[in-house]
């Protein structure tokens, strides 16, 4: 079995080369942060707009490493006993109520109070041991053998206190659990930790991580992100979508597509059968990519101002491709 | 190089980028896994550790690109009018670039044992800039951070280059008549390095000298009268009051979240636990009720407070800011609610817009107070607590005292702070003494510090409320 730190990246290009093997492009910012997340054992922030690949990043470097992925979702509300362990208080009443009689037998020949007393605190862990443990995200990160890729995505939902709260997980690899102790991790697992920015998060959280902010892609990126995940798409729509695409980011949405909008729009050209793109067919298909009316609305008054640039735009690419 | 990224941190700082010591280890290691080689390499890596927001990335980009300029000697070359010399630079990569601040007794400095007159007439750049950049790192330089101090650094670095020589061989040169040339030469090059040097200064000025000037004015400001502070200081201001905000937020966050974990509560357990015999596995805790702060804060823009109505509306802006249920108003002598014109508008437009719409002279607090009781009186409550900023010189018009102490009666905190001090409370036309009894506090506020630490008061009633 493999464990997380046998695999060793020798350079950054390496782990590049090892993304894009797993159809993720990766810009060098983000090949950076993740080279130096995976050798300084640290915890990276990856903050971006929707849709940039932010968790798609923890899964594919997981798929990498093979090693499992765990996936906690952050909420409002979100707390210690959905994030890190529960008692499993049925199975406990249900073992007193079994045990009852094993109990009895063991008091019986204890006399007076405080010798029975005695007799129960030499077993009295044993309703608190792991067997009565739920673990939860967070416990079972820490819990496996071979460590693991931690995701914890959209950090930015989760209350103050529960960011509290992780700050001892992320700085140490280790929670405090009243009952057992302090549990450490067996294997130091690659962090994940996702925020959209809906809040700012507290300097504290900040300082123990590296920071990544993945924006939208360059068209060169994007072009090769779409070559990977749309296999079949002809080179010249692959270029004019991207144009088309980077040029519509450039108009004050509500929001703005993104990768996985691209993506999606490509698959549905694909499967329109279509050899380029003509206006009626964007008008069409606009909303496969635009998810607010309004939006739509603003990129339709604008069509032909936005193929003409796109156009222009593909004709002479930006000297970005990398 | 550590000496290199010590100083990159120090840079940093200077243009208001909080490092911490974390970071800067980080970083460190950063560099020894992906090296000094690459230039783009280098900077993602730096960046992905020092730079913790986008708003930050920006900062350090910026300083990155001109802390990892190439300080080449003669870039002024041309206003400096030294014809001798060839003014194009050979663009020297980024490797030697870092290099260059490393200095140590180890580096490649090859023309340590050239004069200084020679590498001048020679107007070997490169060379000279290694000199430079020795110089500076030997007296320091990194450690400049007011311009007074620009005369005295420019001619230690001279004096480190090996100034005394040049100046012997000056004034050789003056008394040897057949070398008038090489006279006029050498002081030529003198004034050139001069410039050079002056310049390289300024330069680090300017990156180094940053953060600490600005400290010792914000600590300036902090301490100031509000009512002596220059109209050019407000955005500085609003920014300091933001901080200090910030900061007493975060700190009440913590009292919160102590006060919320509570004790067991026996009652609630031993019912939720009836139906398993009395056997408890459903605990309930006994927990605080946090209450949502409700603030009404009254703010006097008349004539006599003109001064401070801007800082007073200013702190009211923060407030607004900071707590979530804040109703502001503002008076000269009818009560308006300017809450939404706040919550709508940016910092400066908005108080010039209170300011402009309220403002005037003749204050009436008794209005004021006829006002309030009218249309505010009914929503106050045990959870409101009121908050008074203002003079009260009420121009010998009615008080009205008898609404405070309705007022008092009903808020759960009245809080006055006056600009004035507490010694002229009670003299001329002011009503202070007759509204003090009516106020849990009431107190001299005309500081920043004032500010904060009421604001620190104002928040921990308002957490302390079980």
């Amino acid at each position: 079995m493999k464990s997380l730190h046998d695999t060793h990246f020798a350079s950054v290009d390496v782990v590049s080369s090892r993304l894009a093997d797993a159809d993720y492009i990766a810009s060098r910012q983000l090949a950076t942060a993740v080279y130096l997340a995976f050798n300084l054992e640290k915890p990276v922030l990856v903050e971006g707009p929707a849709g940039v690949g932010k968790t798609e990043l923890a899964k594919t470097m997981a798929g990498i490493l093979d090693v499992p992925l765990i996936r906690m979702q952050c909420y409002e509300g979100l707390d210690e006993s959905k994030a890190l362990y529960e008692w499993k208080y049925g199975k406990q009443l249900l073992y007193t109520q079994l045990l009852k009689d094993e109990l009895a037998g063991l008091m019986r020949d204890a006399e007076g109070l405080a010798a029975k007393i005695d007799r129960l605190h030499a077993h009295d862990d044993l309703f608190f041991s792991e067997h009565f443990l739920e673990p939860r995200p967070l416990y079972q990160a820490l819990h496996q053998e071979r460590g693991c890729v931690l995701l914890i995505d959209e950090i930015d939902k989760s209350d103050p206190e529960f960011e509290a709260f992780l700050l001892e997980v992320l700085s140490d690899f280790q929670v405090s659990v009243p009952e057992l102790g302090t549990i450490a991790a067996k294997v130091k697992p690659l962090v994940f930790l996702t925020s959209n920015n809906t809040r700012e998060m507290s300097d504290a959280l900040k300082r123990r991580c590296l920071h990544l902010h993945i924006p939208f892609p360059d068209a060169g990126i994007e072009s090769r992100i779409l070559e990977r995940r749309v296999p079949g798409l002809s080179s010249k729509l692959n270029r004019d979508l991207v144009a088309f695409v980077q040029a519509v980011r450039e108009l004050e949405l509500k929001k703005q597509p993104s990768v996985s909008e691209t993506i999606d729009w490509a698959k549905t050209l694909l499967l329109l059968n279509s050899e380029h793109l003509s206006l009626d067919l964007v008008r069409d298909t606009l909303n496969v990519f635009l998810k607010f009316e309004q939006d739509i609305a603003t990129a339709a008054e604008q069509l032909p101002t936005l193929m003409d640039k796109a156009r222009k735009n593909a004709e002479f690419p930006h000297a970005s491709d990398a | 190089m550590q000496a290199t990224l010590e100083d990159f941190f120090k840079a940093l700082r200077g243009s208001d980028l909080d490092v911490s010591l974390n970071a800067q280890i980080d970083a460190a290691r950063a560099t020894a896994l992906v090296g000094w080689g690459e230039r783009e390499l280098l900077k993602a890596a730096l960046g992905t550790t020092l730079a913790k927001t986008l708003p930050d990335r920006a900062v350090f980009d910026e300083t990155f690109d001109r802390f990892f300029h190439f300080d080449s000697f003669g870039t002024t070359a041309a206003s400096a009018g030294a014809p001798a010399v060839d003014a194009s630079q050979p663009q020297a990569p980024p490797r030697e670039s870092s290099g260059q601040g490393s200095g140590g007794p180890g580096g490649c400095h090859g023309s340590a044992g050239q004069a200084l007159s020679q590498l001048l007439m020679s107007g070997d750049s490169a060379a000279l800039s290694r000199r430079m950049q020795q110089a500076a790192r030997e007296v320091g330089l990194t450690d400049i951070w007011f311009f007074t101090q620009k005369g005295h650094y420019t001619q230690k670095i001279q004096q480190a280059m090996g100034l005394e020589l040049l100046d012997r061989e000056i004034s050789e040169a003056r008394r040897q008549i057949l070398a008038p040339q090489r006279h006029a030469d050498l002081e030529l090059a003198r004034k050139r390095l001069f410039n050079e040097v002056h310049n390289f200064v300024e330069r680090k000025l300017a990156m180094y000298g940053a953060a600490p000037t600005r400290e010792l004015h914000d600590e300036f400001l902090q301490s100031q009268k509000l009512s002596t502070i220059d109209r050019r200081d407000f955005t500085r201001m609003h920014e300091i009051v933001r901080k200090i905000a910030r900061r007493l937020a975060e700190r009440h966050a913590c009292r919160k979240r102590r006060e919320q974990r509570g004790q067991l509560d026996f009652r609630r357990t031993m019912r939720a636990n009836a139906a398993y015999g009395g056997v408890m596995f459903e605990t309930h805790w006994r927990s605080t009720r946090i209450e949502r702060p409700k603030v009404v804060a009254i703010c006097d823009v008349s004539g006599s407070v003109r001064q401070y109505a801007r800082f007073l509306l200013l702190f009211l802006y923060s407030l607004d800011e900071l707590l979530s249920d804040v109703q502001s108003y503002a008076f000269t002598n009818h009560l308006v609610d300017v809450s939404a014109t706040f919550e709508s508008l940016p910092v400066e437009q908005a108080v010039d817009r209170v300011m402009q719409a309220v403002g005037g002279s003749g204050t009436d607090y008794g209005q004021m107070l006829l006002d309030l009781d009218e249309q505010l009186m009914h929503r106050i409550d045990h959870r409101t607590t009121v908050l008074v900023l203002g003079d009260a010189r009420n121009n010998r018009g009615h008080p009205r005292s008898e609404i405070m102490k309705t007022l008092y009666g009903r808020a759960r905190r009245v809080i006055w702070l006056n600009p004035e001090p507490r010694s002229f409370w009670g003299l001329g036309d002011s009503e202070m003494k007759r509204y003090a009894p009516y106020c849990h506090i009431a107190r001299e506020c005309n500081s920043l510090r004032h500010l904060e630490r009421t604001l620190d008061e104002l928040l921990r009633s308002n957490s302390a409320s079980a």
